[in-house]
């Protein structure tokens, strides 16, 4: 299957890093962050000051105690926060030392009972999100569909291909894997070229083009097997479909991620291989320039200011505090920083919005409905069908200056209490 | 009230909206001011005087922070005024657009009618035989200019616009005026079209429904022409423009509902 969208807007931000090779960073610290998992309450099994060693369990999620988080490096557990209501803020574990738990993977090449319980123990399970709401995944559910996201458009974003190069044994391992965890299709999507899997019956290839956001699942899903109240999908980014195919082949958990490190407050932009929450300022140690700078988990557009690198994250960017991070601008758009920056207005209904939304719902009445909080005229709207990501890019567009990613999230997590049990 | 997300540099705020208009405005503006001489800066100060005083009085009401963008609204209205028409008139019909148009709704954005427009309906209502003195071609072709402006940093629709002219072009071969073609040079009509009616908030809000939009206001343009003053004329263009975004919430239900009946039923089916 193929599709090409002209709609959607790539934004210029000079150039990303360069070549396929990876460079090895380690860290001294890694964190767990609770808002990594809208939806979430957890229970902790460890303590300040308890060893850890990577893939040990850290917490469980309170309601579905199968749901594990595990360490995603070995060490001392340095600090916890909790926050509001007492709820897990970050867990924090200072790296020392490389002991690993085993699993044992036979089990699970056959038996599909197995192959979810390997992948909850393991903590792969939680590199899965559904759609609608983001949560992670009923251990017992099966979805529609799967979809593994192995292209992005975010600007700056590494090369899927190229990172995947290496591994793409593993990646086809796990990708069939995922079969045996739906009855319905498992999606690959990926950027026109050569297939990045060997396609079967129900496992499928989908290639998108186009500017950004052809890349992220939303539109994906969307143009596929868009779900809704009754439907629910599950996406999945390639490096964990990777991480699964290893752990089915070696029975350790691969816990480091390959990240495109960038951005204008970085002297030379590179690709990083680091555990899966590293410390940010561990991760960009000596490489920065400029004065105040700040650090970004997640592409530019989405992401958001972070000490540790979020679950889900595959970039890191750094920009200046004081000076803006789009180095291209046409000459109209700089003369426009002469002007006091207005407070938060209303959503200005301009045509660019469709221009850069390649879905077929009608994103003003969207951001009018979530704007103002309409619960039930945001799902008619086809709410359902995002997450807070696909939003950002109408977010950066829309003069009233509005971030509605948060107030989707606000709206989905109203739906998900009205449609919980 | 939330944070803005993203690291980026804004492209858009409500004062830089303000300040491209504004841009767009100027070339129309000095050209008229050229030809009408200083009774045009009575009106000019006493427009942009009232606008500023109503959004600072709405702002200290509502506690907001106050808006400029009375003043893009003050320059419309001046430049669409008919050349005598007494200045009591002007404040008049312009605080009643400012504060019917848009305050009550919450300031700009949140209406749905352009204010200018309401303001000059109600001039052109409340004190009939107002003589339309029609500013030059010039005006039209720096209007043209403006417009050229806001479509290309984005500010204007061109669905609106080509919607606009396939309307005006199909009533004008169903229903040809007097004038003929040479009507639409008219510099009301273009700075109606570039400044009321291709106002995004007056507009629809769906790209299926800024087509409608467009070809009802050019259609309408036409039909009030025919039945009075000619297609060129102010009242005309004004009164087209506040019927059509009148209508245009209407229009954007419409599809609002086609879409979700279009997904529906893809869910359905995929």
């Amino acid at each position: 299957m193929q599709f090409k969208f002209r709609k959607g807007l790539d934004l210029d931000m000079g150039a990303g890093p360069d070549g396929s090779h990876a460079e090895l960073r380690s860290v001294g610290l890694v964190g767990l962050s609770g808002q990594d998992y809208p939806g979430t309450t957890f229970d902790l099994r460890v303590a300040e000051g308890d060893p850890v060693k990577t893939g040990q369990v850290l917490c469980v999620d309170r309601h579905r105690s199968e749901i594990r988080f595990v360490a995603p490096a070995a060490g001392l557990v340095r600090r916890i926060t909790l926050g509001a209501r007492r709820r897990l803020e970050t867990l924090v574990i200072a790296v020392e030392g490389n002991d690993a738990q085993r699993l044992d993977p036979d089990p699970a090449s056959e038996d599909d009972a197995a192959l979810r319980c390997l992948l909850l123990e393991s903590g792969a399970w939680v590199g899965i999100r559904s759609r609608p709401f983001g949560h992670i995944p009923d251990p017992g559910s099966r979805p529609a569909a799967i979809f593994v996201t192995a292209t992005d458009t975010n600007p700056l974003a590494a090369n899927p291909v190229a990172v995947l190069a290496p591994e793409m044994a593993l990646f086809q391992r796990g990708a069939e894997a995922l079969l045996r965890l739906t009855d319905g299709p498992v999606f690959v999507c990926q950027a026109p070229g050569p297939p990045l899997v060997v396609a079967r019956d129900r496992l499928r290839i989908a290639t998108f083009d186009g500017p950004h956001p052809s890349g992220l699942a939303g539109t994906h899903i969307h143009h596929l097997l868009p779900v809704s109240g009754q439907r629910s999908v599950w996406q999945i980014g390639y490096q964990e479909v990777a991480a699964i195919g290893h752990l089915l082949t070696t029975g350790r958990i691969m816990a480091s991620r390959t990240l495109s490190v960038v951005g204008p407050g970085l002297t030379k932009p590179a690709l990083v291989t680091a555990p899966l929450g590293s410390d940010l300022v561990d991760l960009t140690r000596n490489q920065t320039q400029g004065g105040a700078i700040r650090l970004i988990s997640g592409p530019v557009l989405s992401g958001r200011e972070a000490a540790f690198l979020g679950r889900y994250d595959l970039q890191v960017a750094v920009v200046d505090r004081d000076s803006p991070a789009l180095p291209f601008r046409p000459l109209w758009q700089r003369l426009m920083d002469v002007l006091q920056p207005s407070p938060v207005g209303a959503t200005l209904p301009l045509e660019v919005f469709e221009r850069a939304f390649p879905l077929d719902l009608l994103p003003v009445p969207l951001m009018r409905s979530l704007a103002v909080g309409d619960v039930e005229t945001s799902e008619r709207l086809g709410c359902l069908e995002l997450l807070e990501d696909d939003l950002a890019l109408l977010s950066w567009l829309c003069p009233s200056r509005s971030d509605y990613g948060a107030l989707l999230r606000r709206v989905l997590n109203t739906l998900a209490e009205e449609s919980a049990p | 009230m939330t944070r803005r997300c993203g690291h980026l540099p804004a492209l858009w705020d409500a004062h830089r909206v303000t300040a491209v208009t504004g841009v767009a405005l100027l070339a129309p503006l000095a050209l008229t001011i050229f030809e009408r001489g200083a009774a045009m800066m009575m009106a000019l100060g006493l427009a942009v005087g009232l606008a500023v005083m109503w959004q600072l009085v709405f702002a200290r009401l509502r506690g907001r922070p106050m808006g400029w963008d009375g003043i893009a609204t003050a320059l419309i209205f001046v430049l669409l005024l008919p050349g005598a028409v007494p200045l009591w008139h002007q404040g008049l019909a312009l605080s009643f657009g400012i504060v019917m148009g848009d305050q009550i709704f919450g300031g700009r954005g949140r209406g749905f009618v352009n204010p200018a427009v309401v303001g000059l309906a109600f001039l052109l209502f409340s004190f009939p035989g107002v003589t339309t003195g029609t500013p030059g071609p010039s005006v039209a072709i720096a209007a043209a200019l403006g417009g050229a402006l806001l479509l290309a940093v984005g500010l204007m629709s061109r669905r609106v616009i080509a919607g606009f002219g396939l309307g005006i072009a199909t009533l004008m071969v169903l229903l040809p005026d007097p004038e003929g073609w040479a009507a639409l040079q008219s510099a009301s009509l273009v700075l109606g079209l570039v400044f009321l009616i291709g106002d995004p908030v007056a507009a629809a809000c769906t790209n299926a429904g800024r087509w409608f939009y467009g070809g009802l206001a050019g259609a309408l343009v036409v039909l009030l022409g025919h039945s009075g003053d000619g297609v060129g004329a102010l009242a005309s263009v004004v009164f087209a423009a506040l019927l059509a975004s009148i209508f245009a919430p209407l229009i954007d239900q419409i599809v609002i509902w086609a879409n979700i009946r279009r997904r529906a039923r893809r869910q359905s089916h995929g």
